[in-house]
């Protein structure tokens, strides 16, 4: 069943390429960490698209997102030496993009990604009320969640992020966050609630 | 328990984070508090929108090419040749030739072998493909004009059939026995039919896995970690599923998804290192409900 569970989950990442079950993640840190670096591009196939996803949240901006995705794999290889064995590596990963991207934030001006964001309208979807999600296009709702996220402050967009849409556990997320249990724990709950009041005039739940 | 406690552990128990006696009161409000039914109902389909979230990014290729430069020039310089080497390689167009060529010389292969099958086998067995009880199968609604034994020439109808059918469908005897093997192989082709497929298989899986625990002599607890993951997982996929489902008029998979996610659910929430008595209660439900025989017979 360990097995069973192990293949079928692949570390519960989605974007994993099936191409690299056969190599565990110990293995390919292993290698990795000698110099192979078709080991480390394994790493980068697997974990890419979940960390692009997350900076994407945390950042809002497209190229930026890649950009700090490529400094974060960079980050990974020249620590890789540092991994503690019992660090599930996605948690590690997601710890290193984080900073990457908090880094990233800070050397910004805040206001310059809130740019025309306003919280009483964030989208021009409808004027007929909430409709049932089904009759949303998907650009709508990629937009709306997107706005909604933006307008959370960092703490709430981060934890919430890494709950949501990484499937994180409370305590992945305070491994990567560096949060207290009971913070993370109101900080989401908050999100959730923010989130819900931001989209719930569009979306019929 | 008051809704408000329930209330206010109703994120956490569908996250799986809540400890094994605050699920199991949750899981006791929920049955008989329509209010708080309702919220966990909306909570469950916040899951759902949010999953649907398609950020559109592409991983490009130039963006691991960037990543390996990078790194290449980090390496330590004992490693420098032996990195350049591997990474010509990587790149360079013969390897990916070699690969490419052999992955077609694999195609046709298959191709001339498949070919070669099919004309040294016998015309009667072909036939009864066709024909049972000395009657031509017809589609469930009738129109026996489309579907007639074909001439022993030619069989369009048997192609099409090798080709849609599924590793899946071939494990499942009772389905391929089905007179409308054809049609429902048809069906299958549809992405989201075999993505629930495929998670009810899981699912079939993971209760069968539940069934079989036992603790050993010495341990009364039971490592369920795996389990609990794998459920967390299947939770998630199973609301996105039971919604789309229910979105495509398929009424009788959202019934059979809706009656697996309390199992979901409770696995979701059991503790690491469970006890035999808590699996024994989801083993004695699953058997009084029959999830099991009823995700077997999806």
């Amino acid at each position: 069943m360990k097995r069973l569970a192990h293949e079928l989950s692949l570390e519960g990442q989605p974007g994993a390429f099936a191409g690299s079950l056969m190599n565990s993640s110990a293995d390919l840190v292993a290698r990795a960490s000698s110099g192979d670096q078709e080991a480390f591009r394994l790493i980068f196939e697997r974990y890419s698209r979940p960390v692009i996803s997350f900076v994407y949240d945390l950042v809002g901006e497209r190229e930026l997102a890649e950009e700090l995705t490529q400094e974060t794999f960079v980050r990974a290889f020249r620590s890789l030496g540092a991994l503690r064995q019992e660090t599930k590596l996605s948690t590690w990963l997601f710890g290193i993009a984080r900073n990457v991207a908090r880094e990233s934030l800070r050397a910004r001006a805040r206001d310059s990604r809130h740019v025309d964001l306003d919280d009483k309208s964030v989208l021009d979807l409808s004027d007929q009320g909430p409709v049932p999600v089904s009759q949303l296009l998907s650009k709508e709702l990629n937009e709306l969640i997107q706005r909604s996220l933006a307008l959370l402050d960092d703490d709430k967009r981060l934890v919430f992020t890494l709950r949501v849409f990484q499937q994180c556990s409370y305590e992945e997320i305070a491994d990567i966050t560096g949060f207290s249990i009971p913070k993370l724990k109101t900080d989401l709950h908050r999100a959730r609630s923010e989130m819900r009041r931001r989209i719930g005039p569009y979306v019929r739940l | 328990m008051k809704c408000d406690d329930c209330l206010n552990l109703l994120a956490e128990y569908i996250d799986g984070e809540v400890v094994e006696h605050e699920a199991a009161q949750v899981s006791a409000h929920l049955i008989t508090c329509a209010n708080c039914a309702n919220e966990f109902e909306a909570l469950t389909a916040e899951q759902e929108i949010y999953a649907r979230y398609d950020r559109e990014l592409n991983i490009s290729p130039s963006m691991w090419n960037a990543i390996a430069v990078r790194t290449a020039a980090e390496q330590p310089p004992s490693q420098k040749s032996s990195l350049r080497a591997s990474l010509a390689g990587l790149f360079a167009i013969p390897r990916i030739g070699f690969a490419f060529s052999g992955a077609i010389a694999i195609v046709i292969i298959a191709v001339v072998v498949g070919v070669m099958y099919l004309k040294t086998q016998p015309q009667p067995p072909r036939q009864e493909s066709f024909v049972r009880n000395g009657e031509p199968i017809v589609p469930p609604g009738g129109g026996t004009k489309e579907v007639t034994p074909p001439a022993p020439s030619s069989s369009p109808v048997k192609v099409i059939e090798s080709r849609t059918r599924t590793p899946k469908h071939t494990d499942r005897g009772t389905k391929t026995d089905d007179p409308g093997v054809l049609f429902a192989d048809i069906a299958y082709s549809d992405l989201a039919e075999r993505d629930t497929a495929e998670h009810i298989q899981q699912a079939e899986n993971l209760l069968r896995s539940i069934r079989s625990l036992q603790a050993s002599d010495d341990d009364s607890e039971i490592d369920v970690s795996y389990e609990k993951a794998m459920s967390q997982r299947l939770l998630n996929e199973n609301v996105v599923l039971r919604r789309d489902a229910e979105i495509a008029g398929k009424f009788p998979t959202k019934e059979l998804l809706k009656d697996l996610e309390p199992f979901l659910i409770d696995i979701a929430n059991l503790p690491d290192k469970t006890t035999p008595d808590k699996l024994r209660v989801i083993r004695d439900r699953a058997q009084k409900t029959e999830i099991v025989a009823a995700l077997v017979s999806y």
